[in-house]
């Protein structure tokens, strides 16, 4: 991987951990909605500099997606019953998996091989989908609609009942 | 400068760990369901990663197929919880 690469690599990493911390942080919709788009956009240039372009363009739709699911004002606030010592106890848990996850990172350089794929990859990407893999890509596929689908009989009746 | 596997563990686990604390730490459930999509973009990264300087055996690249996948489903699981969640009614 050149230098060029890298920098890319560096710098996508950096907006898209800013943008995960504003996920988690911000106070309004629309500031975690802007967020999570520029969680999308650094995930779509750190997909582009490990020569993952197919993947690149998808995580930058479906996140863009997510951005303004997000940032939806149509959607009820629901506040949870968990009090603020369990919360508490959840964010320090956060805190350990980060260790715990930065130790295994640092202990994970112990295998090397050599990158067979071109800088986009959909040509291979589609011989895994649709020919090799193609049963679990017709699962997921059916998984994503029962969620649609569950999603939009969940807001209708909600909406009916009120 | 150079990438290395490590470096692509390290932004997987800050994205894992992002995730984690918002859905732990909001006290609004549909703002913490936001976590979800950030967890599931740090395991798609360290997939991603893998495929690209783990994984020998020719141009099966299986990391990258289920990056393309969680990215979906994560889009999906938002969809659905902000579905279950209701619209909101006018005030």
């Amino acid at each position: 991987m050149d230098s060029l690469h890298a920098t890319g690599f560096y710098a996508s990493a950096g907006i898209s951990l800013a943008g995960a911390v504003g996920v988690a942080l911000l106070p309004r919709r629309g500031l975690r909605g802007a967020a999570m788009a520029a969680v999308g956009v650094g995930l779509a240039g750190v997909y582009l500099s490990l020569s993952a372009g197919f993947v690149a363009a998808v995580a930058l739709v479906c996140y863009a997606g997510c951005a303004l699911l997000v940032a939806s004002p149509r959607y009820r606030p629901l506040e949870g019953v968990v009090g603020p010592l369990w919360r508490q106890v959840g964010a320090i848990g956060a805190a350990a998996l980060l260790g715990v996850l930065a130790y295994s990172a640092f202990r994970g350089d112990f295998v090397h091989a050599s990158f067979y794929g071109g800088a986009f990859g959909a040509a291979n990407l589609g011989r895994l989908l649709f020919a090799h893999n193609a049963v679990s890509t017709e699962a997921v596929a059916v998984l994503v609609l029962i969620a649609f689908a569950g999603a939009t009989a969940a807001w209708r009746v909600r909406e009916r009942t009120r | 400068m150079t990438v290395s596997l490590v470096a692509v563990f390290f932004v997987a686990a800050g994205l894992i760990a992002a995730g984690a604390f918002a859905a732990a730490w909001r006290r609004d459930l549909t703002a913490a369901l936001a976590g979800v999509p950030l967890m599931f973009a740090g395991v798609g990264v360290a997939f991603a990663g893998i495929a690209r300087f783990a994984a020998a055996g020719g141009p099966q690249l299986f990391g990258q197929e289920f990056a393309v996948v969680l990215a979906i489903a994560a889009t999906a699981l938002v969809s659905l919880g902000l579905g279950i969640a209701g619209r909101e009614g006018p005030r």
